[in-house]
């Protein structure tokens, strides 16, 4: 029977007890050994997961079932499951054994899948009619990899990045957010798993619901107790491993250089800025003069590939940014460079490619990859893979990319590192054991707090996802030539187990943490008349000069008195924000101010007072009035625009 | 929606958990299994807790006999913090720092062998063991109204949540909840509004004196290894920055090489400009003080008002279907500037009555006045009456250059000398200590952890924002600008512009506010600060 026909369904919320990444106290951290003090954190639902609980209750206000609350952790993560039986969960299931400790994604995905099993066969009497459903990220990993790879593992479909449902004749559809665009999808079979993003306002648990909670047992199961085989879990089972924790504040405090022409303090931004830039490509790229040691072999074996995303016939510019990055190892490695391309029709692209740095084009075609679907996609990628043993294999951080490679590298048993913002290549030794040639992979962990330094290991493949826009392309060189590698996968056993029911492209909303720019007004602006006249062309004239996409922020106080939507607040209880550049006009610079904006690569402040605190965190100063001030410097910008 | 529990502690303070540990001891011993719940505001207990806290075992010794041979990290260094080191200074200015002689402070203001504790830390520790007995703690549950039947109290109202700034409902809203108890019993802590009401609604006033009160601001700092200051240390402080002033400060070591450094400021004061704050800042910026605290980085700040009207200023304590403990009935002892072991104390009485009540079963006033018995035989309600004037000489004799030396004569007032609200001292008067306004105490507030949903109706408003206006003209300045420890008030372009999130719940500004404008009322559960340590 077809689940919608029937009166009820069952619901798994995976949660999650995360560090309050809000609250780190400073003394958490000990550099020196590079580990965390996790005992000096407090710790809290993980947000998307609280949007996750309430996705489940109004999934249920619909449709009745069962809504089992499932988490991995240690046996205080009671705490997490309490709180989502005070919010909606009926029955909560704590995974928890000191085997299971050190785990990375796919060693978290297994027995989390295998808990789901017995879940469905103890609890739901074998009824296989129910949904996962779970926050897409956790603040700490941030990977968003463990939903898509607790799917693969039960070999069931997910649905990414959900916004909202509706129940119709016809059962569920859900609506998604795409790369460009808004999707409406409805599960084809059952069980399905639903990852969801912010999408309503946390909701909060009453007295007597709490009360409840409080009274009810929880279900513990060790590893053991889900039948996890001891090889696939924990630090054992991982296929990556951490290398080294670091800051990623810069050592030397800051200096404000006061400067009062106009236009050399547009100059001054702009050579900060590309000088900014540039250091964080040749860190991306750290790994150029890499060379194999005399007499050793390279640990992993074979090519460099890159993962070639296209959506309707067009590459997305981030499958240059990982060619050029791929050149550099290949080069390094003295191997060659692949780009495998999936879709239908898509051969056009490889000259493309080719000219970009591929020295293989893999063209994957099949009519069931016309449209990104992450079970045919991964079965596809997986088939070539395993044909051709790569040693890299890099995806870029896009909504596709985050889907595609946790099940990808699931399904190949390869380590993967998510959201990578530099990749090189190291040799150590560990253990007793030499390593030569393996690819170190940087991202940034615990919303920033840290920098992590991960290497794969147990596994032939070293995959990882790279945020868009952090590695450079090179400069495409038609003359070049390349072999053209055509595949069709078998993927007649394939069932995509989702049905695309409609999409619509929409504007794509900037987002604050998207912009390359921002200019902030504070509560010194006075009115809405002064900020919109002021702060709006400041970011336009600013975001024109350094090439880079622009937004208008506000401090709380100038949110509060209506200069601009909440949507904009920047600081403590508003968003974090990490441009290249980030213009404060008429902000004092309160702490909670500064916590959400001290990390961008170049600030400059506008104040009339020279002792407000905003200066100690600038790179550039501009003791003035907004009247005076600010028109001067948009004029220079923009007089520096023409020239 | 109505949750019924037979006896509900409102506000997990040490009355409240002392209480309801008393109690449910009582009870498990007669077998009985009558639910007794406490609910607190905070989102996790202990985090609204702020205290000195140099602490008298005794009632604690009392309460849990063995808890000295508990193996848990609290206990071990509540053991080991004990004073060893008892200073008290005068500050003659800001670089003299004179040593009183212990033998010539009177016995209550000794320290020796007390404990130095973290207030947060023990009463999650006190909590742990309430809910060891059976007892169930709710964090994150604010109560906005006392539910009666005619003068019966039937317990309280949790605010309904998830409401927009305009007051609109959102998807996540919540409506009101109401708990009903055969007893309730308010341990809300200074300036409880839940408690004010029922003292109003029942007419319970009895001592006929206003109740009073301090603010205390408090910073803990991080020495360097090997400082100075050391250990099982506690340094008093009276004089600078506050000579016209009641109050003091205190310097408390506490564990890991922090110290906890406050300022406790009688709100009697009359300079419109004055800052607590901006005091504690003076305070710390003393040379003596100074050089104690040298290399300290301070990590965490939080603000608290005390009631200290003292033996004049106590309501009756119980009413039919309620009780009244610690520093909401204002049991705080001044002279010792101790209120712990008293909220303690009159807790467990409470949960004595309580016990008593329920195998009577019976809740009216005249079951529940063995309570009220039980105080008056109490070292409670002694050491309040012996120090019953001490405050007022304070407040009468101007400074403590007369009101200190006058104050040790105070027993031998016959009568009652009485006080007045503290907002009445306001004074068009002006200390200019901080000229330029206050620089750093929005980095405090941030050190408070505190959080509130911005989209929520403010709990904070002003009653007739034309009084604001009129406020500047009578006292020469807006002094909630000034006495607000959390910065919550500021005055633009001619009108009160507020930042209710961040307040530090003390409520300074409902006693302090000298047109008494200012409405606060409790925000959604499981907002404010988030002390740890404090």
């Amino acid at each position: 029977m077809r689940w919608d026909e029937r009166s009820g369904v069952n619901y798994i919320v995976l949660v999650k007890q995360v560090p309050n990444i809000k609250n780190i106290p400073p003394d958490a951290w000990d550099w020196e050994k590079g580990i965390l003090k996790r005992n000096l954190l407090e710790t809290v639902c993980n947000e998307l997961d609280k949007q996750a609980l309430a996705f489940a209750a109004a999934l249920r206000s619909e449709r009745d079932g069962m809504i089992v609350a499932l988490t991995m952790g240690p046996p205080f993560a009671t705490d997490v499951l309490a709180y989502a039986l005070a919010i909606c969960a009926d029955r909560a299931v704590l995974l928890t054994d000191r085997k299971l400790g050190g785990a990375d994604t796919p060693a978290t995905a297994y027995p989390l899948a295998q808990a789901i099993r017995r879940i469905e066969t103890e609890i739901f009497g074998g009824d296989r009619d129910y949904l996962v459903i779970t926050g897409m990220q956790s603040v700490d990993g941030d990977t968003a990899q463990v939903p898509p790879q607790v799917a693969e593992e039960l070999g069931i479909p997910h649905i990414a990045y959900a916004t909202s449902f509706e129940f119709t004749d016809d059962g569920l559809q859900v609506a998604r957010i795409t790369r460009s665009g808004r999707e409406v999808v409805a599960p084809t079979r059952y069980p399905a798993l639903i990852t969801v993003t912010k999408w309503t306002e946390n909701p909060f648990a009453t007295f007597a619901r709490t009360r409840w909670a409080s009274e009810q047992q929880m279900t513990v199961w060790s590893a053991e107790d889900v039948g996890a085989d001891p090889t696939r879990i924990g630090l054992k089972g991982s296929r990556t491993g951490v290398h080294r924790i670091f800051s990623p504040k810069d050592a030397a405090t800051k200096t404000c250089d006061f400067e009062s022409d106009m236009s050399v303090l547009a100059r001054k931004i702009k050579d900060l800025h590309d000088a900014r830039v540039a250091s964080l490509e040749a860190a991306a790229a750290d790994g150029e003069e890499y060379r194999i040691p005399e007499g050793r072999m390279p640990s992993f074996s074979g090519e460099v590939w890159v993962f070639a995303e296209q959506e309707d016939g067009e590459l997305h510019s981030a499958a240059f940014e990982l060619l050029g990055r791929a050149s550099a190892l290949a080069k390094s490695l003295r191997s060659q460079v692949g780009a495998v391309v999936l879709g239908v029709d898509v051969a056009p692209m490889a000259a493309d490619l080719i000219a970009h740095g591929a020295d293989k084009v893999y063209v994957i075609e099949h009519e069931a990859l016309a449209h990104f679907s992450p079970i045919p996609f991964t079965v596809a990628m997986a088939e070539v893979i395993t044909m051709h043993q790569p040693q890299i294999l890099m995806f870029a951080a896009t909504p596709m990319g985050r889907e595609l490679a946790p099940r990808v590298a699931y399904r190949t048993d390869s380590g993967l590192t998510a959201d990578c913002t530099a990749l090189d290549l190291i040799d150590l030794k560990r253990a007793g054991k030499e390593y030569t040639a393996v690819l170190r992979q940087t991202r940034p962990a615990l919303g920033g707090n840290i920098m992590a330094s991960i290497l794969t290991q147990h596994s032939k493949v070293q995959m990882s996802t790279i945020r868009p826009g952090v590695l450079k392309a090179l400069t495409p060189d038609e003359s070049r030539v390349g072999e053209v590698v055509r595949h069709t996968p078998d993927l007649s056993q394939c069932d995509p187990g989702v049905r695309v029911l409609s999409y619509e492209p929409i504007q794509h909303t900037a987002e604050l943490s998207e912009a390359g720019v921002i200019a902030a007004g504070g509560v010194g602006c006075r009115t809405r008349e002064n900020y919109d006249a002021y702060i709006r062309p400041l970011a336009r004239a600013l975001g024109e000069y350094l090439g880079e996409p622009s937004m208008v922020g506000g401090s709380r106080a100038a949110v509060e008195r209506g200069f601009i939507d909440r949507g904009h607040q920047i600081g403590q209880t508003g968003q974090t924000v990490k441009p290249r550049v980030y213009v404060a006009v008429a902000i004092s610079g309160t702490v909670q101010h500064l916590t959400g904006m001290q990390n961008s690569d170049v600030i400059v402040a506008i104040n009339k007072d020279a002792k407000a605190p905003i200066f100690n965190v600038a790179d550039f100063g501009v003791v003035g009035n907004l009247e005076e001030a600010v028109p001067q410097l948009v004029e220079a910008l923009e007089a520096g625009r023409s020239n | 929606m109505v949750n019924q529990v037979d006896v509900l502690f409102v506000g997990a303070g040490p009355a409240s958990l002392a209480g309801a540990i008393r109690a449910k001891q009582l009870l498990n011993a007669a077998g009985r299994t009558e639910s007794v719940v406490v609910i607190e505001k905070s989102e996790k207990v202990g985090e609204h807790i702020l205290s000195g806290l140099v602490f008298e075992p005794e009632a604690l010794d009392e309460l849990i006999p063995e808890w000295r041979t508990r193996q848990d990290p609290f206990v071990t260094r509540a053991l080991a913090s004990a004073v060893e080191k008892d200073e008290t200074l005068f500050l003659a200015n800001r670089s003299l720092a004179l040593r009183l002689p212990e033998f010539v402070m009177p016995g209550y203001m000794r320290n020796r062998r007390k404990l130095i504790l973290s207030g947060s830390e023990m009463v999650c520790w006190l909590a742990a063991e309430a809910e060891a007995l059976g007892v169930k703690v709710y964090p994150g549950f604010a109560a906005t109204e006392v539910l009666y039947d005619g003068n019966r109290v039937k317990g309280v109202r949790l605010g309904e949540r998830g409401l927009d700034r305009q007051g609109h409902r959102q998807v996540n809203y919540v409506p009101a909840e109401d708990i009903e108890a055969s007893v309730t019993v308010f341990g809300e802590g200074s300036l409880g509004q839940l408690t004010e009401g029922l003292i109003r609604h029942n007419g319970l006033a009895r001592g006929g004196n206003a109740q009073i009160y301090s603010v205390g601001v408090k910073e803990i700092m991080k020495l360097p290894e090997g400082n100075e200051f050391g250990s099982n240390h506690v340094v008093h402080t009276f004089g600078y920055p506050l000579p016209r002033l009641f109050g003091g400060g205190t310097l408390y070591s506490m564990d890991k090489n922090t110290v906890a450094v406050a300022l406790v400021i009688g709100l009697d004061w009359k300079w419109a400009d004055l800052n607590p704050y901006e005091e504690l800042q003076r305070f710390k910026a003393h040379k003596h003080i100074h050089r104690l605290l040298e290399g300290g980085e301070t990590i965490a700040y939080g603000a608290k008002t005390l009631p200290e009207g003292g033996y004049f200023s106590l309501p009756q304590p119980y009413t039919d279907g309620a009780l009244i403990v610690g520093d909401a009935a204002g049991f705080t002892d001044v002279r010792k500037l101790k209120g712990w072991h008293n909220a303690m104390r009159s807790g467990m009485l409470a949960g004595q009555a309580v016990a008593n009540a329920a195998m009577a079963g019976h809740f009216g006033a005249a079951s529940l006045k063995v309570y009220d018995d039980l105080l008056q035989a109490s070292p409670v309600i002694a050491d309040l009456r012996k120090g019953r004037n001490y405050r007022q000489v304070f407040s009468k004799g101007g400074s403590v250059y007369v009101g200190a030396p006058l104050s040790l004569l105070q027993g031998l007032v016959p009568g009652k000398i009485g006080t007045q609200p503290d907002y009445r001292a306001m004074k068009r008067a002006r200390l200019d200590h901080h000229p330029n306004g206050s620089s750093d105490r929005l980095s405090g507030v941030a050190l408070s952890g505190t959080m509130h949903r911005e989209e929520e109706p403010s709990h904070i408003t002003i009653s007739d924002p034309s009084r604001c206006v009129a406020c500047g003209d009578v006292y020469g300045d807006r002094a909630c600008i000034h006495f607000c420890p959390g910065e919550v008030y500021e005055f633009v372009d001619g009108e009160m512009v507020l930042s209710p999130s961040n307040c530090l719940h003390c409520q300074t500004c409902r006693a302090k506010c000298p047109e008494q404008a200012i409405r606060w009322l409790v925000p959604e559960g499981g907002e404010g600060p988030k002390y740890k340590t404090m």
